[in-house]
C-alpha cells in the first residue's frame, strides 16, 4: 500500500513539475514574440527585431533557474540536484574517489559481515515464545553449578510456584534404525511439558503427554524436522509409524520444526525422560537441564528467591546429598549464548574501530581537497549560495561517496560473510544462519550515511564558514594552520585506534602461539578416538557391558597396524565427562571435604596407549578387577591438592559408590599411581584434579552416568584411518552399534582450538588493515604538508639547510605525530585489552612484550610512511620553489 | 528622452503589485504598463520580471490565471489578490514615510543644523 501511494505522489510532483516547465515555456516564448512583433509594427526588419528582443530579455535559462527558485523547488528536487552534482564532481576526481569509495567499502564490508553475525547470534531472539521468561535452573554447590539431580527436579517442581511450566531434559545420544544402516543420533531426554515450556507447537502430529512420560509404557519419540527430511525422506505419514531406537520399536508421535532447538544442541529426538520411582528419589546425579517459564507478572529475582527458601528445605530434607546445595536461574538467552558476547563484541569493536580509521583518512583527503576546491566553494557563495546552501552541497556530496562506498560494502561483506560462514567455528551456536538480509542492509546503509556525515562534516563546517576575502586574498604557498592541526588530530586519532587493534591482535596472536607450545600432556601422534554407544536394552547387565568393550579391544588389537587398543569414559578434548567428590581417608565425611575431581573410567591398556606419563607408582593390570583391593591413579593436579607435599601412592579416598552399610559406608580406593596432568578440557584450559579407575572395578552405576558410552582410543603405526576397520570390529561384537565421530587426536586438538585462532586471524586481520590505513593517513598529511611548504623549504635550503636536516624536520613531524597517537593508544589499549582476558592463555592482558612489539611495528611502518615525503622535500629546487606559485 | 534610472533595489516587486492593481495583466503587459506610468523613464531588466512575478505568486500576493491576449494568442494573466492589495497598502505607506524622510534629510540646509 504504501509504495503505491509513494509512487502515485512521485508520479504527481513529477507531472506538476514538467506542466510548471512547459508553461513557463509558454510564458516566456509570448513576451519574446509580442515584444518582437511590436518591434516590427514600429518598423524593424523581424530579424533584427527578434535579435533585440533576446537581447534585451536576457539569458532566458538563468531567467527560468531564478524563476524555478523563486517557486520554492522542494528540499528533494534541491537535493537530488545535489547528488547529480556530487556525482558529476566525483567522477571529475576519479583517484580520489576510488581511493575514498574502496577504503570505506572495507570499513562498510568489515562492519556489516560482522554485524550479520551479531545479528544471527546474538541479537536474534531464540525460536520460542516470549523467550525473555524462560530461565535455566541449575545447582549451585561451593563455585560450581552443575545440573538438576532428578530428586531435587521433581521437589522443585511439587515446591515452586513461580513457574507456569519447569520441564527437564537431559542430552543423550541415541542409535537409530530408521530404513537404512544404524546411526547415532543426538537428541534429548525430556519431560513432557518440555515444549510447553519453549511454547512451540508441533509440525505434524503432536508432542508426548503426561500419561505417555510414565515408566514402563510403549515407548514414543517426537522427531526433528530435519531428521524427518534428511532420513525418513519427509514421509507425510510418518507419524504413528515405529521406528527403532536403540533396538526397541518405538512410535513417532510429531515432528518439531526446523527452528525448535531450544538449547542449541542439535537435538534430532526426544523421549519422554519417564523416571521411576528410584530415579525421582536419587538427589545425588546431578545432571538435568531445567528449564522453567516464568509466570505473567513474576520476576526473576522473586523466583530466585523462592527458589533460596526451597533448597533452605532440600538442605533439611536431604543433609547428605543437598547440604550446601543452592540453585540459580539465569535466561536461557545469556546461558545459551552468553559465551558468544565477549568475543562477538570485540569484533564488532574493532570493525568499528576499522570504520573510523577509514572515515578519518577519507575526512583527511576531504580536508586537503576542500583547500583546492576552496576558489570554486568561494565563487559560488559570491554569487549568494547561502552557508547552509553550500554545506548542504558538500554533505550531498560526501553522501555519494558514501551510499558508493556502502554498496561496494555490501559486496565485500557478501564475500566475507561466506569466507566466515565457511571457516568459522562449528560450536558457535546459529553462526549458520547469518546472512546479507534487510537489518544487515539497513546497517550497512545507515553506517555509510553516519560515516559519510562523519568525514564529510568538518570540511563541509569548515568551507561554510569560511570568510571569502581571505580565500581570494590567500595564495597556495602559504598553508593556514587550523586546517593542518584538524588533519594531524585526525592522524593521531588514527594511529590511536590502530595501535588498540594492533595490541588485542597481539596479545591473541601470543596466547594462541603460548596454547599451541602447550604440551597435552600425552601423545597426540597417530591415535584415533570413536565412540561408541551401547543400546541399554540389550547392555543393561553391567558384565555383559564391560565385556562388549573388552571383546572389542581385542578384535580391534588384531587388526594390521594398530599398535594398540584401549577403551576411555572420555578421552581427552571430547568434550563432556563426569565427575565426583573425593573424600580423603582421615577427614569426616562433611560435603566441604569433598575434593570435585574429573572421573575417567578405563581399560588396563589405556594410558600405555595414549602414552600418558606414569610418574610414579604402577599402572593398571587385568589382575584390578572388583574382587581385589580397589584401585585408583590420579594426576599430578589432584595429587598436589588432596595430599600437598605428601607421597600419595598408598594413599585412600573413598568415592563413586556406598558399601552395604548405606550412604554412609565409604568404599575405599587405593592410590596405586600417579600419572602426568592431562589438558582433557582444552589446551587453553586450567587442567583439573583428575582419577583413573579401571573399567573391571567400576561401579555398576556408572554404566548410567556414562550412558553406556565409550571412548575407543587407537594408536596406528601412522599411515590412513582404519575407518571401516574398526566399523566393522565393533558391528562384530555388538550388532546394530555404531562407531561415530571418528577423528584423529591431532584433529581435535586443532578444532578446539578452531574459535582460537578464528577470533585471532580476523583480529590480525582487521589490526593489519587499521595499520595499513593510519600510515596512509600519516603519508597523505606529510606529502599535503611537504607540498604546502614547498616554498619555506626552498628558502631554507638557499640559506643552507642540509637535505639531512630538512629529511629528519619531515622525519621528526611524521614520527611526532605516531608518537602522540601511539601514547594516547597504548592508554586506550590498557582500558581496552582487559576485557580480553578471558580469552587469553597464558598472558596478561598489559603485557609489556606485546606493548612493546606493537609499539615498535607501528613505530617502523610510521617512520616508512614519513619517509617518502621526506624525500620529496629534498628534492625541492629552492629556485624553482621560490617561484612556485 | 530623460535618462533612464536603474531601479532601486527591492522595488520592482512594489511596482509589479501597483501595475496589476489596476487591472489584470500579462508579463509583457506589466512591463508595458510600469513603462508607460514611468514615462520610460525606469530602465526595468525584462528577464528579472519573471522570478519576480513567480516569488510574488510564490508569496500569495498575486494569482495568475492562462487567458487571450490583445493579439488572440494564449498568455498569462495576473491580477492582485485581497493579500497582496493590503501589501501594496503597506509598502506604499512605508514608501512615502521613508521618501520624506530621506527627502527632508537630504533637503537639509547648513544653517537648519
Amino acid at each position: 500500500m504504501r509504495f503505491w501511494s509513494q509512487l502515485r505522489s512521485w508520479i504527481q510532483t513529477t507531472l506538476r513539475r514538467s506542466r510548471m516547465e512547459s508553461e513557463m515555456d509558454a510564458e516566456l516564448r509570448f513576451h519574446i514574440e509580442t515584444f518582437t512583433e511590436d518591434l516590427v509594427r514600429d518598423g524593424v526588419s523581424r530579424q533584427e527585431a527578434l535579435r533585440r528582443a533576446r537581447i534585451e530579455f536576457g539569458g532566458i535559462e538563468r531567467v527560468k533557474e531564478e524563476g524555478r527558485e523563486a517557486r520554492g523547488v522542494s528540499f528533494l528536487d534541491e537535493l537530488l540536484q545535489d547528488l547529480r552534482y556530487g556525482q558529476r564532481v566525483l567522477r571529475k576526481s576519479p583517484g580520489f574517489a576510488v581511493v575514498a569509495v574502496l577504503t570505506l567499502a572495507l570499513g562498510i564490508g568489515a562492519t556489516t559481515a560482522i554485524f550479520s553475525v551479531v545479528n544471527a547470534v546474538l541479537l536474534r531472539p531464540l525460536a520460542m515464545e516470549d523467550p525473555s521468561r524462560v530461565v535455566y535452573l541449575q545447582e549451585q554447590w561451593q563455585d560450581i553449578f552443575p545440573g538438576v539431580s532428578v530428586g531435587n527436579f521433581s521437589d522443585l517442581k511439587k515446591l515452586s510456584t513461580s513457574f507456569a511450566e519447569l520441564s527437564a531434559s537431559n542430552n543423550a545420544s541415541f542409535n537409530l534404525e530408521a530404513r537404512e544402516l544404524p546411526e547415532r543420533v543426538d537428541g534429548e531426554i525430556a519431560t513432557a511439558n518440555y515444549f510447553a515450556t519453549f511454547g512451540v507447537q508441533p509440525l505434524a502430529g503432536r508432542v508426548f503427554t503426561a500419561e505417555e512420560d510414565r515408566p514402563g509404557l510403549p515407548k514414543v519419540v517426537v522427531i526433528s524436522e530435519r531428521m524427518w527430511r534428511a532420513r525418513l525422506q519427509a514421509d507425510p505419514s510418518i507419524v504413528g509409524q515405529p521406528i527403532r531406537i536403540n533396538g526397541l520399536p518405538t512410535t513417532v508421535v510429531g515432528v518439531m520444526p526446523k527452528s525448535f532447538d531450544p538449547l542449541l544442541s542439535n537435538s534430532d529426538v526426544w523421549v519422554p525422560a519417564a523416571y521411576t520411582a528410584e530415579q525421582l528419589a536419587d538427589h545425588d546425579d546431578h545432571y538435568l537441564n531445567v528449564m522453567g517459564r516464568l509466570k505473567p507478572g513474576m520476576s526473576q529475582a522473586q523466583a530466585q528467591s523462592e527458589l533460596n527458601v526451597i533448597a533452605h528445605r532440600l538442605q533439611q530434607l536431604y543433609p547428605l546429598d543437598d547440604k550446601d546445595r543452592g540453585f540459580r536461574i539465569q535466561p536461557l538467552t545469556s546461558v545459551l549464548l552468553g559465551d558468544q558476547r565477549l568475543g562477538l563484541r570485540m569484533m564488532l569493536a574493532a570493525v568499528g574501530f576499522l570504520l573510523l580509521i577509514a572515515c578519518a583518512n577519507i575526512a583527511n583527503l576531504q580536508l586537503a581537497r576542500s583547500r583546492t576546491r576552496q576558489k570554486e566553494i568561494a565563487m559560488r557563495a559570491a554569487l549568494g549560495a547561502s552557508p547552509s546552501r553550500i554545506a548542504r552541497q558538500l554533505l550531498a556530496e560526501n553522501a555519494v561517496l558514501g551510499l558508493a562506498g556502502g554498496v561496494v560494502g555490501v559486496l565485500l561483506a557478501h564475500w566475507a560473510l561466506s569466507w566466515i560462514l565457511a571457516h568459522g567455528p562449528a560450536e558457535m551456536p546459529r553462526l549458520d544462519q547469518s546472512r546479507i538480509d534487510a537489518s544487515a542492509l539497513t546497517f550497512a546503509i545507515s553506517v555509510a550515511l553516519l560515516s559519510s556525515l562523519l568525514f564529510g562534516l568538518a570540511p563541509a563546517l569548515r568551507s561554510a564558514s569560511t570568510r571569502l576575502n581571505e580565500i581570494f586574498k590567500s595564495t597556495s604557498g602559504v598553508s593556514s594552520g587550523s586546517r593542518d592541526r584538524v588533519r594531524c588530530l585526525l592522524v593521531i586519532g588514527e594511529v590511536a585506534l590502530a595501535l588498540i587493534l594492533m595490541t588485542g591482535a597481539g596479545l591473541l596472536i601470543r596466547s594462541a602461539l603460548l596454547v599451541s607450545h602447550v604440551d597435552p600432556g600425552f601423545d597426540t601422534s597417530n591415535v584415533v578416538v570413536g565412540r561408541v554407544g551401547l543400546p541399554d536394552p540389550g547392555y543393561h547387565d553391567p558384565a555383559v557391558a564391560r565385556q562388549a568393550f573388552e571383546r572389542m579391544i581385542t578384535a580391534a588389537a588384531a587388526l594390521p597396524g594398530l599398535e594398540s587398543v584401549a577403551v576411555v569414559s572420555r578421552a581427552p578434548l571430547a568434550g563432556g565427562g563426569s565427575s565426583n567428590g573425593l573424600l580423603p581417608e582421615g577427614k569426616p565425611f562433611d560435603p566441604a571435604n569433598l575434593v570435585n575431581s574429573q572421573l575417567q573410567i578405563i581399560s588396563p591398556s589405556y594410558l600405555s596407549t595414549a602414552r600418558v606419563p606414569l610418574k610414579a607408582g604402577r599402572d593398571f593390570t587385568l589382575q584390578d578387577t572388583r574382587e581385589r583391593i580397589f584401585v585408583a591413579i590420579v594426576n599430578e593436579t589432584l595429587a598436589r591438592t588432596m595430599w600437598p607435599a605428601e607421597n600419595p601412592i598408598g594413599k585412600r579416598f573413598a568415592c563413586c559408590e556406598s558399601g552395604p552399610k548405606g550412604r554412609l559406608d565409604p568404599v575405599w580406593h587405593e592410590v596405586v599411581g600417579v600419572v602426568a596432568d592431562v589438558h582433557a578440557q582444552g589446551l587453553g584450559r586450567q587442567v583439573q584434579p583428575a582419577f583413573y579407575i579401571p573399567i573391571a572395578q567400576m561401579p555398576p552405576s556408572a554404566w548410567d552416568w556414562i550412558g553406556r558410552t565409550m571412548d575407543l582410543v587407537v594408536r596406528t603405526r601412522g599411515g590412513v584411518v582404519p575407518v571401516q576397520e574398526l566399523q566393522s570390529t565393533v558391528a562384530s561384537v555388538a550388532p546394530e552399534v555404531p562407531i561415530y565421530g571418528l577423528s584423529t587426536m591431532q584433529q581435535k586438538i586443532s578444532d578446539t582450538l578452531e574459535r582460537s585462532h578464528f577470533d585471532t586471524f580476523l583480529l590480525a586481520i582487521f589490526a593489519a588493515t587499521a595499520l595499513l590505513l593510519s600510515s596512509v593517513g600519516i603519508y597523505g598529511v606529510l606529502s599535503y604538508m611537504v607540498a604546502q611548504r614547498t616554498r619555506d623549504i626552498g628558502i631554507r635550503m638557499a640559506l643552507g639547510a642540509s637535505q639531512t636536516q630538512i629529511v629528519w624536520d619531515v622525519l621528526g613531524f611524521g614520527v611526532r605525530l605516531a608518537a602522540i597517537g601511539l601514547a594516547i593508544g597504548i592508554a586506550g589499549a590498557l582500558g581496552a585489552t582487559r576485557c580480553l582476558s578471558s580469552l587469553l592463555y597464558g598472558v596478561h592482558p598489559t603485557d609489556a612484550i606485546t606493548f612493546i612489539a606493537v609499539s615498535l611495528l607501528l613505530l617502523l611502518v610510521a617512520l616508512i610512511a614519513s619517509y617518502l615525503p621526506a624525500r620529496r622535500a629534498t628534492r625541492v629546487d629552492p629556485i624553482v620553489a621560490l617561484r612556485y606559485e | 528622452m530623460d535618462k533612464q534610472l536603474d531601479l532601486l533595489q527591492g522595488t520592482l516587486d512594489m511596482l509589479i503589485l501597483k501595475a496589476v492593481s489596476l487591472g489584470p495583466l500579462h508579463g509583457y503587459g506589466i512591463l508595458l504598463r510600469i513603462q508607460q506610468i514611468s514615462k520610460d523613464r525606469l530602465e526595468i531588466q525584462q528577464g528579472s520580471l519573471y522570478p519576480a512575478l513567480y516569488r510574488l505568486e510564490h508569496q500569495g500576493w498575486i494569482a495568475s490565471e492562462w487567458g487571450e491576449s490583445e493579439n488572440k494568442r494564449k498568455a498569462k494573466y495576473y491580477k492582485l489578490t485581497v493579500a497582496g492589495k493590503r501589501r501594496l497598502q503597506a509598502e506604499t505607506e512605508n514608501w512615502n514615510s521613508m521618501a520624506d524622510v530621506i527627502a527632508g534629510i537630504l533637503g537639509t540646509k547648513p544653517e537648519e543644523v
